[in-house]
């Protein structure tokens, strides 16, 4: 089990750092691999959600304690309200930038 | 978790005053990627050192736990280094956080974050005296565990600003 947890930590680790090293990679040349920046942005945040999710498996290990049930609940909801908070305020001051055009 | 939702805060206050700079310096014109390289490997090899001392301390382990921390505390101590330092050069460019919004919210965002990190190490100071002066209950295990918890989040707040506000303040 101990053997186990040790190999998993490492892995996340490495993956971690690969994921870390190719973002930095897209962000300094984005011409070296024929994209333009726009899409390199889509690209960076790809890359940093996939490491978030293998953080979370990994090292904050989520299903590795038995809570009880309802941790999931508080945690799916968090992120509901951090996603709702960013992408509405986002939305809302472009369209609030459009609407108050002269 | 209520921390997530200050950074997000934090985070939608950045993105919507990204470009507002006021005739001052851009993302584009200040932010050199090596420093967020830099302290984006320390954090994970800290986040990876915690976790490793996280499990000596299942085991009961207090030797090897002392060790990982102490690895942990020194790297978290080496990131603060590099941001103070990296602030202060923005600083002395005439780029502090009173020149415009987007730096206003630059500074506040990192800043908080820094400031989380300073509070963790702290928090770990405080828990290898007590993984040292008390013995390893169930108890004590998951005051220690909640303390790794909240640096994981850390780490994890850490990967979006390297990506959000470094890598988009390079590209865009």
């Amino acid at each position: 089990m101990f053997q186990n947890k040790i190999t998993i930590r490492i892995v996340g680790f490495v993956a971690s750092l690969l994921l870390t090293f190719a973002a930095y990679f897209v962000i300094i040349s984005p011409e070296f691999l024929n994209i333009q920046n726009k899409t390199a942005v889509y690209y960076i945040i790809t890359l940093a959600i996939i490491q978030s999710i293998v953080q979370l498996l990994c090292f904050i290990d989520i299903w590795g304690e038995k809570g009880p049930p309802w941790n999931l609940g508080v945690f799916v909801s968090t992120i509901s309200i951090i996603l709702i908070i960013i992408i509405f305020s986002i939305w809302i001051m472009n369209h609030l930038n459009y609407n108050m055009m002269p | 978790m209520t921390d997530l939702v200050i950074f997000a805060v934090l985070f939608a206050t950045y993105i919507v005053l990204r470009d507002s700079t006021f005739g001052g310096p851009s993302g584009k014109d200040l932010f050199d990627m090596s420093i967020p390289l830099a302290e984006t490997c320390i954090l994970l090899v800290s986040s990876f050192t915690c976790a490793i001392a996280m499990l000596f301390i299942h085991q009961k382990q207090k030797k090897s736990a002392t060790l990982w921390f102490i690895a942990t505390i020194l790297l978290g101590m080496a990131f603060l280094t590099l941001e103070i330092i990296e602030f202060a050069e923005f600083t002395a460019m005439g780029a502090g956080p009173s020149r415009s919004a987007f730096l206003s919210a630059f500074f506040t965002l990192v800043g908080t974050h820094g400031t989380h990190i300073f509070v963790g190490l702290l928090w770990m100071v405080v828990a290898l005296f007590r993984i040292w002066r008390r013995p390893l209950s169930s108890h004590s295990i998951s005051r220690i565990f909640r303390m790794a918890l909240f640096w994981h989040f850390l780490d994890f707040v850490w990967i979006f600003i390297f990506t959000v506000v470094y890598g988009m303040g390079n590209l865009l």
